[in-house]
């Protein structure tokens, strides 16, 4: 496996709403900016509808990163679900999401259920 | 095989000790994660898209039953009960965490193996022939050529901030198992007129974004001058090399921009200057290694055993794994057998940590205790008694590990693509996984013969598509995932490039597509001729043909549903 | 500017200097490669400055002048630097070999293996990796397989010592 050039999300359009995704630093698993750190869950992630919110967000994701606590964040734009609860618009951050689409019993759709 | 000395103990445990090192230093800060990340490379970590991933090597793809039962306990107290295998003979684990990582190092380092230099750009674990020693047409063991490289290349001060990743294969049989023209460097043993023993060295094979088939740059190198010579090449590439651009960074780049003669010049004026026998690995030590290798201590048997050949007339499934997996042995009375980790509907490449305990002691009852690891992620028992087949047969087929289907279409290879990878464009296992299941019936895989598929999930290449038979790439177009095919790669001593067959498709149509490509090759082809046969000789036309009324066909039964 | 060497933090006696007006008045100039050529050779040997990509006879010209070398490191990644000193120690150069820009601790062991002296670290570097950190990494192998490389014996020269050692 090579280097950099990671997929990212190029998703058209409009880029909100959005959540911030990242990794964990020490645990490697992805997780969730929440109101008040991080989550796991992505049921739970803020959500930003507006860009303001959004540039916060992203100026928080950067602390974190820079406190050696996340690795990689960025802003993830979402649909939302009927419970309201946020969905990625691109099939990559989807999988990071959920988990292996090849192991349903992984990942995060394991250990929250399934997510829309 | 190779065990290590107090010398690679010692060198396997301080790069632990190291590596433990470096984890704290990142976790308080003296490390920046751009810092950090080429170190983690260099010691095989990973971060993907779920999880840390922990590259383990294989050298030249060669284990114990003591390692890979090692191996089966990390995965169960580590990681979630499996191991993926790679197309470099590695082994790959996908959850490890971050603070686990020197806890599994040092269990590694138990059963003497590691992680060292199984990614970055440095030089990567030396890879060679998965039959070596025992194939019939082998005229030299690659082996002792790949240790004494290994060694060489761990740490080499000098090589490990290259412009990006080098590796290097080695074959010493008739027929390229290593795909040693896809190499950065193949090696090639031979003698010269003379009969001394040597290498034909080729550079600049490889293929991710620009595929090339390496050139020969030196048709003979003698045996003992191996160090020297690739320091120079090294040298050369590590000056040299773009490094202004990733994507032109390899060093086929280096040697296609500056031309073949003139590239293996500047390597000849570089040899010139070195002081050889002060780089060399002396006899005596190439002997120390070459030792390790010694053929083992076969029984004289009878070349053909009356056991299996009537084991073979009462079971049809025992004789049909016997005619797929089995690989002609060099010693009479023995055979070597390819263990395909691909069962129809499976994950290309995966073990579960109970299947490498059991396998682990199945290769100590029936193979010396000893497998190999092969880059089309399947395993091999190297050295099975022919009388003990049936036997072996049973126990395979108990832990899932007897699919008749080495070479075959549902012999796939895929690396793990959107699934697993964060590099990935696309997702690459489902699309194996519904082929296989499209060809799943014994006797239509028997009609379609030998036929490699290949499949990557973006354009590194890492399932080495370009030199499929059948090639199958992931990509992303406007927003969903698409896959391009192509037809008449190989990655043997002909080696060749796949050519693309029309435009990408969606995932779902893969399976029809090769359906399709496959009903193609039945059509053309003549007497015995393999796919790749029928492919050489009529060309790719009747293909590309074929190909686009079976694209068309597809858009207009997605029109009439819409 | 923090310099750092095998025994730990040593004092910079060169300032770089970009004409040769300013190189004759410098009492230890670090002179650029490019302008090497034009300034006066000064009774005192002087620094050289040179990029990792600069062709060794260039730079072999200027041997009997200066007493230290130092070649740049763009990235801690770019390791040209680690090939170019190799050369200029093969070419025969015995001043001091320093390697410039923001290298890290773990570089240390590799950057003395092959050839260099000291390492002439930015101060945001040095304020992450003190040199403790530096001359910890440097120790963190004993031992390395190739032959030509760095002090002591390689371990394939071990290996041979004990063999002849048990043989006799
Ligand atoms: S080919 Fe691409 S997607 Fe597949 S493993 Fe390599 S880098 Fe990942």
């Amino acid at each position: 496996m090579a280097k950099d050039h990671r997929a990212g999300s190029k998703v058209k359009g409009d880029k909100l709403p959005a959540i911030l995704m990242a990794s964990d630093l020490l645990e490697g698993d992805t997780v969730f900016l929440f109101k008040d750190g991080w989550t796991r869950d992505s049921r739970e992630a803020r959500i930003a509808y507006d860009q303001e919110t959004a540039d916060a967000m992203e100026a928080e994701g950067k602390g974190a990163a820079a406190a050696n606590a996340v690795v990689d964040p960025y802003l993830v734009p979402v649909e939302l679900t009927e419970d309201g609860h946020p969905v990625a618009r691109h099939f990559r951050d989807v999988m990071r999401q959920k988990g292996p689409s090849v192991h349903l019993d992984m990942g995060k759709q394991a250990d929250f259920g399934p997510i829309a | 095989m190779y065990r290590y000395d107090e010398f690679d103990e010692r060198f396997v445990r301080e790069r632990v000790d190291q590596f433990r090192t470096q984890i704290a230093r990142r976790l308080d800060g003296s490390l920046s994660e751009d810092e950090f990340k080429p170190l983690r490379l260099k010691n095989g970590l990973y971060l993907q898209l779920h999880a840390y991933m922990l590259r383990i090597a294989v050298p030249y793809g060669t284990m114990s039953g003591r390692q890979l039962r090692q191996l089966a306990k990390i995965a169960r107290e580590y990681d979630k009960g499996y191991g993926h295998f790679t197309t470099r003979q590695n082994l790959q684990f996908n959850w490890p965490k971050l603070k686990d990582i020197p806890a599994i190092l040092d269990l590694l380092a138990d059963v003497e193996m590691h992680a060292i230099q199984t990614s970055g750009n440095c030089i990567r674990n030396t890879t060679a022939d998965q039959f070596s020693g025992v194939a019939a047409d082998e005229s030299e063991d690659p082996r002792p050529t790949a240790e004494l490289l290994r060694q060489w290349s761990s740490q080499h001060p000098e090589f490990v901030w290259l412009p990006r990743k080098f590796k290097i294969a080695v074959t010493g049989a008739e027929h390229d198992r290593a795909a040693i023209k896809v190499h950065d460097i193949g090696l090639k043993l031979k003698r010269n007129e003379a009969g001394e023993p040597g290498y034909e060295i080729s550079v600049g094979g490889g293929l991710g974004r620009t595929p090339m088939i390496g050139k020969v740059i030196r048709e003979f190198l003698p045996k003992d001058e191996l160090l020297a010579y690739v320091e120079a090449i090294m040298r050369v590439y590590n000056a040299e090399g773009r490094r202004d651009n990733k994507f032109k960074a390899r060093v086929k780049i280096l040697v296609h921009e500056t031309g073949a003669e003139e590239f293996t010049r500047r390597v000849e004026d570089e040899y010139a200057k070195l002081d050889g026998p002060t780089i060399n690995a002396p006899q005596e030590e190439i002997e120390r290694i070459a030792a390790y290798f010694a053929a083992p201590d076969y029984e004289d048997l009878p070349a053909e055993s009356v056991t299996l050949d009537s084991a073979r007339r009462e079971d049809a499934g025992l004789d049909r794994f016997v005619e797929q997996n089995g690989f002609a042995h060099k010693q009479p009375g023995y055979i070597a057998f390819t263990v395909s980790l691909k069962p129809v509907g499976g994950v290309p490449g995966d073990m579960s940590a109970d299947q490498m305990d059991a396998f682990a002691d199945i290769a100590e009852k029936y193979s010396l205790g000893e497998l190999r690891v092969t880059h089309s992620q399947n395993l091999v028992l190297p050295y099975v008694k022919k009388d003990d087949v049936p036997a072996l047969y049973t126990e395979l087929k108990a832990h899932g590990l007897a699919t008749a289907n080495a070479g075959l279409v549902t012999d796939i290879i895929a690396c793990p693509g959107l699934d697993y990878c964060a590099l990935a464009t696309a997702k690459s296992i489902p699309i194996a996984q519904e082929i296989a299941k499209t060809f799943a019936d014994d006797a239509r895989q028997k009609e379609i013969g030998e036929l490699p598929i290949k499949i990557s999930g973006c354009i590194n290449a890492c399932g080495h598509h370009h030199v499929g038979a059948i090639g199958i790439l992931g990509l992303e177009k406007g927003g969903r995932e698409n896959y391009q095919i192509t037809i008449g790669g190989d990655a043997t001593e002909h080696a060749s490039l796949g050519e693309r067959l029309g435009p990408g498709i969606d995932g779902e149509d893969v399976p029809g597509a090769i359906e399709a490509i496959v009903e193609t090759y039945l059509g053309e082809k003549q007497g015995s001729e393999s796919f790749i046969e029928t492919v050489r000789r009529v060309g790719a036309d009747p293909f590309k043909t074929r190909f686009a009324s079976f694209v068309e066909e597809r858009s207009k039964a997605l029109e009439a549903a819409e | 500017m923090t310099i750092i060497s095998a025994e730990g933090e040593r004092p910079n006696a060169y300032t770089i200097v970009e004409t040769a007006d300013e190189a004759k008045s410098a009492s230890k100039p670090l002179v650029p490669l490019a302008l090497a050529s034009e300034i006066e050779v000064p009774a005192i040997p002087y620094g050289l400055l040179v990029p990792n990509d600069a062709p060794v006879d260039e730079i072999a010209q200027h041997f009997s002048s200066v007493d230290l070398i130092a070649v740049t490191f763009p990235a801690f990644a770019d390791g040209r630097g680690f090939s170019l000193a190799k050369r200029l120690r093969r070419e025969g150069f015995e001043g001091t070999l320093r390697a410039s820009g923001p290298l890290i601790a773990d570089q240390f062991a590799d950057a003395l293996a092959c050839g260099f002296d000291e390492v002439d670290l930015p101060d945001t570097m040095a304020n992450r990796q003190p040199v403790q950190q530096w001359l910890e990494m440097k120790d963190s192998m004993t031992v390395h397989y190739q032959t030509g490389f760095g002090e002591g014996q390689s371990i394939l020269q071990q290996r041979l010592a004990a063999r002849k050692e048990a043989a006799q």
